[in-house]
């Protein structure tokens, strides 16, 4: 089959895959029960219920209210979100770019620290540097995010005032537009100094809190994929040639060990994508895991379903192109059989 | 690095460490934020606009900062004071009718919105038109619309408001609540303008009023930017205020201990963080006005309660069983416990505070073991036991007071349990609002009012909204007495009169009681010492602040 074809079978059969994952969504949000009681006060009398109900279609059969929904979603409508008081398309953009542009952060944060720390541990292997790293690796790794969020917020935020809470100023934020969403990159458009400044300055602490721990997974493989390259002959090699060791190790060693460390950090993105969830609660970012956390606390059906059938369709559409680049970087793959 | 280079490193480190440690001692003495008030709110407002907030909600602490009414509560009495209206209508000054039907008020000249159009009776009129017509059912309209019958403009400068009957409570619920709050005619007819039945986007969103703050932001799930109106009628405020949304409690706490923070919403059980540090001040000051109760229902359907629960439908028809469970609790524990000891004892609804109280009546300040069992005893329910659910929201003080009230009914006889299904909001917003309700009791508490005949009529009165859905003509001694009194106090202007009519009902539902009522929370706030002209006002919308009173 023709790369072209199977692409074209690929993208007609895209929608009816969308189709089945949003009665998925659908039905498993519904069967948590009706998503009514995050519209409601506490005070109401049945008639406002009724009311109410009736304003968001949840006064129709269940199959009727998936119709209007979908209608909705097809009209760029995907409901209106209690916990944010607004509609969710609206502030859905906003709270992703700014978990994006953690994560990001994050994962910058990771893949330095990380290769640092696996470079000195396995250029060090078995001495002191090995398992002091070992030790810093390991303890990202398992301290729990809440604690050690709260921790630097007492020493850096409360105690000795240097670093901020939050995303942004909220003067400096509102001085420029913010036309990708993304703190950084905004201000870099505008041309402001002092805004990039905040940005970064804002991204310090939550994204270290967040990177610190994907810093030991990325730290890990790094030391152990360059333990097994010195060991390589081109290693010996470079070394009888005569090369200087720093020259072996970061022109040679380190190159080679860092392909499989890179397939890692790809991998750890996930995890920084969830970890964002209580790094945004300590930190105040508001982001997506924040409100997706209050959402599911609250019943927040419309911006949960949001939610899902985003990750579901993201999901889908990324195996799709990792089909494709997989089918053409290896010719052996057959495509559509 | 040579052992001395590291050396001279780790000593440079420590003293470095040492300095930023040793820094915000100092900087305590500093003011943070020069210009700019920095609140900590606790939730995110669902709504920014009056005819669609609700009693309570956090929506009312920013509508109470942005827009004027007519009448206002001044920050240290229950006294009515002039905002927009230029004087307290009175009989005697001519502002209401002899017959208690009409009230004018004479309006004050030279204001103007934030948009810059100028504020007539007009605006008054279709402020509290469009509230009514609205008529949103998560909304407050019934404040204005159950007692108001008509509006009308007399001329730019007065407007007039006529009742469908006497209301006593009439200028102290209606005008003053936040519904009643006056918007820019202009600003909505421009932005979607008034559809009954239906929310009006651009109004839950934006703020245009004649307040002494103009609205500037809000950022979802992050923070409500107001600033300074310039040219307000008034005394102009002093600092722009940034309200930071919801977060961590610990976190807010953390903020103000590091002055990040001005004022923070918080509850009793983070005072044992805040008291004693340096540069914050806690502040506890008089009660807020919505009691803590656990509702029995007298209108139980057959069937519906859970399947371990135990008691036929009927269990609090009789008033002893509701008495000894007023009887049984332990109001002491539930004080010092999860309230840290900020709060009252009242067990009836016309809350400490407000007019109508009276501090002679009966309360149950204390746990009675010896009389809650006899009349458990002479109930017959003693011997045999039962079981019954109560629901709640979880993790917050009222699923603290079911749990006080299971540790007092089971510590009074092992045979007694109290199962106590703590539930998300949501989930217990929708069960509560079932009618009949579906369960034998549950616990929140009261929606805030200024004027005793809302509580009243709301949570006592055998027609009224609690006693239709809780069935409490099944189980009032004297049914007609109790509904007749509250109308009696509902339209008695003469204020001794209406004073001793709840008086006597006080001491009636003392014996006669439809709510156990936990307590009567203490009004609890914390805020950095800088702040200067700091004042609560429990009649004001929680957290009962208005920031036009503070400088720094």
């Amino acid at each position: 089959m023709q790369l072209r074809d199977y692409i074209l079978r690929r993208l007609m059969v895209l929608p009816v895959l969308i189709i089945g994952v949003s009665i998925v969504v659908f039905t498993l949000t519904r069967i948590g029960g009706s998503p009514v009681g995050i519209y409601l006060s506490h005070e109401m009398t049945p008639d406002e219920v009724a009311e109410i109900e009736a304003r968001f279609n949840l006064d129709k059969p269940v199959w009727v209210q998936y119709l209007y929904w979908v209608r909705g979603i097809a009209m760029g409508d995907f409901g209106w979100s209690g916990v944010a008081a607004a509609p969710v398309a609206d502030v859905f953009p906003l709270k992703l770019a700014a978990t994006m542009e953690l994560a990001i952060a994050s994962g910058l944060v990771a893949l330095f620290l990380g290769i640092a720390l696996g470079t000195y541990a396995g250029a060090r292997r078995n001495r002191l540097p090995d398992h002091v790293t070992r030790i810093v690796a390991v303890s990202g790794a398992s301290l729990p995010q809440f604690w050690f969020g709260i921790l630097l917020l007492i020493i850096f935020w409360a105690h000795i005032g240097i670093a901020p809470i939050g995303r942004s100023d909220a003067a400096i934020f509102a001085s420029i537009a913010h036309p990708t969403g993304l703190y950084t990159i905004d201000a870099i458009l505008a041309g402001s100094p002092t805004a990039l400044w905040d940005a970064i300055w804002h991204l310090v602490l939550p994204s270290v809190t967040l990177g610190y721990g994907a810093t030991a997974i990325v730290a890990r493989m790094m030391r152990s994929a360059l333990v097994e390259e010195l060991q390589q002959d081109y290693v010996d090699a470079a070394r009888a040639k005569g090369l200087a060791e720093r020259i072996v190790l970061k022109r040679h060693a380190r190159r080679n060990a860092l392909v499989p460390t890179v397939t890692v950090i790809g991998l750890t993105f996930g995890f920084l994508l969830q970890g964002t969830i209580t790094v945004e609660i300590i930190y105040r970012w508001p982001g997506l895991g924040r409100w997706m956390a209050d959402s599911v606390l609250r019943g927040d059906q419309a911006t949960l379903m949001t939610y899902v059938l985003f990750t579901s369709v993201l999901f889908l559409v990324v195996n799709l192109i990792v089909d494709l680049v997989y089918a053409n970087l290896d010719r052996r793959v057959t495509l559509g059989k | 690095m040579t052992t001395t280079g590291w050396r001279n490193g780790l000593q440079a480190g420590i003293a470095a460490l040492a300095l930023a440690l040793a820094a915000p001692l100092a900087a305590t003495a500093q003011v943070n934020n020069p210009g700019l008030l920095v609140h900590a709110a606790d939730d995110e407002p669902t709504t920014l606009d009056p005819a669609q907030v609700e009693p309570g909600e956090g929506g009312e602490t920013v509508i109470l900062q942005v827009y004027d009414r007519l009448l206002d509560i001044g920050p240290t009495s229950p006294e009515l004071i002039p905002s927009l209206a230029v004087a307290v209508p009175s009989v005697e000054n001519g502002g209401i009718s002899s017959d208690g039907m009409t009230y004018t008020f004479k309006l004050r000249e030279g204001v103007t919105f934030h948009d810059g159009t100028a504020f007539t009776a007009d605006d008054v009129k279709y402020s509290w038109d469009r509230a009514m017509t609205m008529d949103l059912p998560e909304g407050n309209a019934g404040a204005l619309s159950d007692v108001v019958a008509s509006t009308e403009v007399v001329d730019d400068m007065t407007f007039r408001a006529t009742l469908s009957e006497p209301s006593a409570s009439f200028l102290n619920s209606a005008v003053v609540s936040m519904v009643a709050s006056i918007v820019s005619q202009d600003a909505v007819e421009a932005n979607g303008g008034v559809e009954a039945g239906t929310p009006n986007p651009f109004m839950a969103g934006n703020m245009v009023g004649t307040g002494p703050y103009k609205f500037v932001a809000w950022n979802r799930n992050e923070n409500i930017q107001l600033e300074v109106n310039d040219d307000y009628w008034g005394e102009n405020a002093k600092l722009d205020v940034r309200i930071e949304i919801g977060g961590d409690p610990d976190v807010r706490v953390l903020g103000l201990r590091a002055g990040e923070f001005d004022t923070i919403e918080t509850d009793p059980s983070f005072i044992a963080d805040l008291e004693g540090v340096d540069g914050v001040t806690v502040y506890s000051g008089g009660l807020l006005l919505e009691p803590l109760h656990i509702g029995f229902n007298l209108n139980i359907p057959e069937g519906a309660l859970p399947s371990e629960d135990t008691i036929p439908v009927d269990f609090f028809h009789d008033p002893r069983i509701r008495q000894a469970f007023n009887h049984a609790f332990d109001y002491e524990a539930f004080l010092n416990g999860p309230l840290a000891g900020f709060g009252a004892f009242n067990t009836h609804y016309t809350p400490i505070g407000i007019f109508g109280h009276d501090p002679n009546a009966p309360v149950y300040a204390r746990k009675n073991y010896a009389e809650a069992e006899r009349l458990f005893r002479e109930a017959g329910v003693w011997d045999e036991g039962f079981s019954v659910s109560v629901i709640t929201e979880e993790g917050n003080l009222f699923a603290l007071m079911c749990l006080v009230l299971k540790d007092s009914i089971e510590r009074l006889n092992p045979k007694f349990r109290i199962n106590v299904l703590a539930v998300a909001e949501s989930v217990f917003d929708d069960a509560h609002a079932q009618n009949p309700l579906e369960y034998a009791m549950w616990a929140k508490n009261a929606d805030p009012a200024a004027d005793p005949n809302f509580y009243m009529q709301a949570y006592q009165h055998p027609d009224g909204e609690w006693g239709e859905v809780h069935g409490f003509a099944n189980g009032y001694r004297d049914s007609e007495k109790v509904a007749s009194l509250i109308d009696q106090a509902a339209v008695e202007l003469d204020p001794a009169k209406r004073a001793a009519l709840y008086s006597e009902l006080q001491t009636m539902l003392y014996e006669d009681p439809m709510w156990l009522i936990g307590a009567q929370e203490g009004v609890v706030s914390a805020h950095r010492d800088w702040l200067k002209g700091f004042a609560m006002q429990p009649l004001w919308p929680r957290p009962s602040l208005k920031f036009a009173f503070f400088d720094k």
